[in-house]
């Protein structure tokens, strides 16, 4: 009897153990990926795992509908813009709700949100509220004292009948604002400190392919004025880094650049040293179910040069480094934790990431892993410049995923640096960086012959030498034997 | 098989028009030369495929398949061979299908020669000197056609003109050849499985 509840307990202990890494590895309902150098789709461990969700109720404000934006300030204040209730909800980091701001007082008489569609927060605490059917921008105090209303802009370039709808807005260090409007499709839309309208920044041109083009010169004239304009996409988000350059999306399935950013003078310097364009999904299907390329419709810069685009389509979370470089892809649509209805908004959330879903009417806060907060840690580092310290942390990467080219390119680099060509030409060979390859193959070249210039510069005399001793030899035999022909005769 | 057989194409890669003209008339080219050639070549695109350097291969390493570059290599050969021959025989070409057959495999030496020592200088190269590896690829290609021109036009005693109208021509008859291919090994296949399946109707019934 004893025995046999020892033997119980035995079995129970070691189940529990056995079982224990397996709940941890089963949590994520979505296979994140990355993309190699062929363009093939690479399952990599999950970068973040769906912690919990936040709806209005667990905060104790009532649910949420159809919620449009969220922001949080970097020391962790977050704002959701609960749009369908007119209200934004104020939380701490730890998702404690705060306080509710529901409208303002406008010239003595109470003012109410109309459909927001996007909020930001400042780092001096003002909210910006992009109120969509009202045609304003809403700038209020942390405390939600109206400061002051950003009406229709006035300026000659602006039609007559310019209807003013804004639906994301994002504030530079300076004051400027910077406003994505319904149905303007000259870019960003400008404000001063005082809001003025200045004009416009990052103006997207016109995509047409190649089948449009052909329709188009194939068709009579009474057609072609019954045709659909070309007329540019408008952006669908944006978010500005600390240096004051403005990260925006725009859904244009035809552009290979629907993510751009923005220059103070409102050119694209988004770098794009990646393998492929930065434009989240590279490999879908044309045709059929779930197919076509994503659709970005909001953007959130993490910092270290990071960013993070949220695919609405297909509902996934591409984050890539400062060079364009994809780091992991994660995420899908479903009903489980962790995936996605429509998803809207994505923030950071006191180094998680907060992806708000305006089907579920909810919010899903990912925790970084092992694996992402590595490769995070690293990306951060090599971005700051300090490459020697990185490869520690790549090792880590390599050690949990050994498929990771930018592991490889990160080890290679700092072994360049350390003069360690050869090591260097292999990791390099592994991350397929040709470019990099070349360089640490030229010094190694250079290394090697000099290291064997005595032999290599004896060898070639020594070849010269021989050639001219088989040369002489040769002429020496052909003489004799004309001398022997002409003894015989 | 005598020594001066082994050397004879190296003499029409350097003087095509007096080498053609031998090969056809002194009875100085051999059909097996030209297999061996274009098993040569086949071995060196094989090796170039699979060892070229890492600057310039550009292949994904999980694809090669050394009978794909066969079958990519020989084929495309014979079928340059029949269809040349399927228009000349038309167009009052003196060409005989042994002659033809000799006449590209000879054409052929410049790439295979080119290609192995360039496969081995290319894994000593860096991405500035790249362009020398395609430089010399071009080069051989260069060759080559040059020398397949020359040698269709002596083999078939052409005028330069007719020579490239016999060579478009041919284009265009490989590429009826391989429609016609196609049609026969898909009617084949419908055939053998309309046997099968009355042989399993019967099996299943009887």
């Amino acid at each position: 009897m004893q025995m046999r509840t020892w033997l119980i307990g035995l079995t129970a202990a070691i189940l529990a153990f056995t079982a224990m890494p397996w709940t941890a590895s089963a949590d994520a309902p979505y296979e994140a990926y990355t993309y190699n150098y062929y363009r093939d789709s690479v399952p990599i461990p999950a970068p973040y795992l769906p912690e919990r969700a936040v709806t209005g109720e667990e905060l104790g404000v009532g649910a949420f509908k159809g919620p449009n934006d969220l922001y949080a300030t970097e020391d962790g204040r977050v704002y959701i813009l609960d749009s369908g209730n007119g209200r934004i909800v104020r939380t701490d980091k730890e998702w404690n709700a705060l306080g509710v701001i529901d409208g303002f007082d406008l010239d003595g008489k109470r003012e109410t949100f109309g459909n927001p569609g996007g909020l930001f927060v400042t780092g001096a605490g003002d909210l910006y509220v992009a109120d969509t059917d009202r045609g304003r921008i809403v700038v209020l105090a942390e405390d939600g004292e109206l400061k002051r209303v950003i009406g229709k802009p006035e300026s000659d370039i602006l039609p007559a009948d310019f209807q003013f709808n804004p639906t994301k807005v994002t504030v530079d260090r300076a004051g400027r604002v910077f406003v994505v409007a319904r149905g303007v499709f000259e870019g960003l839309m400008q404000f001063d400190e005082n809001g003025q309208f200045i004009g416009y920044a990052g103006t997207i041109g016109v995509t047409q392919t190649f089948s449009d083009r052909l329709w188009r010169s194939l068709a009579t004239d009474a057609q072609r004025q019954r045709m659909q304009l070309f007329i540019p996409t408008e952006f669908s988000s944006v978010d500005i880094d600390h240096k004051g350059f403005v990260y925006a999306t725009s859904v244009d399935l035809n552009s290979e650049t629907p993510i751009r950013r923005l220059n103070p003078s409102g050119q694209d310097v988004l770098k794009r040293f990646g393998y492929y364009p930065v434009r989240g999904d590279v490999r879908f299907r044309i045709f059929g179910n779930n197919a076509g390329p994503s659709r970005l419709t909001d953007i959130k810069v993490l910092g270290g040069g990071m960013y993070t685009a949220l695919d609405t389509y297909r509902g996934r979370l591409f984050t890539y480094n400062d060079e364009g470089e994809l780091l992991h892809a994660f995420g899908g649509k479903g009903t489980q934790l962790g995936v996605f209805n429509t998803p809207v908004a994505v923030e950071q959330v006191d180094g998680k990431l907060a992806v708000l879903d305006r089907g579920k009417n909810n919010i899903v806060v990912f925790e970084p892993t092992l694996f992402g907060s590595t490769v995070r840690r690293a990306t951060e580092l090599r971005y700051e410049g300090n490459d020697a310290e990185a490869v520690g942390l790549w090792e880590e990467v390599l050690r949990l995923n050994s498929n990771y080219d930018l592991a490889y390119l990160g080890i290679g680099k700092s072994l360049l640096m350390e003069k360690k060509n050869k090591e260097a030409m292999a990791y390099f060979k592994l991350g397929m960086q040709r470019d990099y390859y070349s360089i640490a193959y030229k010094r190694y070249r250079r290394e090697v012959m000099q290291e064997h210039f005595g032999t290599l510069m004896s060898g070639a005399a020594l070849a010269l030498f021989a050639l001219a001793a088989f040369l002489l030899a040769r002429r020496w035999r052909k003489k004799g034997g004309a001398k022997r022909e002409a003894g015989a005769l | 098989m005598k020594p001066e057989h082994y050397k004879f194409p190296f003499h029409v890669i350097l003087h095509p028009f007096d080498g053609f003209w031998d090969m056809k008339y002194e009875n100085k080219g051999r059909t097996r030369i030209a297999a061996l050639i274009v098993a040569l070549l086949v071995l060196s695109v094989i090796l170039q495929r699979q060892f070229a350097g890492f600057l310039v291969n550009y292949n994904d390493p999980r694809y090669l398949n050394s009978l794909d570059d066969l079958q990519y290599t020989v084929l495309p050969f014979l079928l340059f061979c029949i269809a040349n021959w399927s228009v000349t025989t038309l167009m009052e070409g003196e060409g005989k299908f042994k002659e033809i057959v000799m006449a590209t495999g000879y054409a052929l030496l410049p790439m295979a020669l080119v290609n192995l020592p360039l496969t081995l200088v290319s894994r000593f190269m860096t991405n500035d000197e790249t362009a020398f590896y395609y430089l010399a690829n071009s080069i051989a290609a260069i060759w080559f056609f040059y020398l397949l021109f020359v040698g269709i036009m002596t083999v078939h005693q052409y005028t330069p003109f007719k020579t490239v109208v016999t060579l478009l021509l041919t284009v265009i008859a490989m590429g009826i050849v391989v429609f016609v291919g196609t049609l026969i090994f898909s009617i084949a296949m419908q055939m053998y499985y309309f046997v099968y399946d009355v042989y399993r109707e019967l099996i299943f019934r009887v």
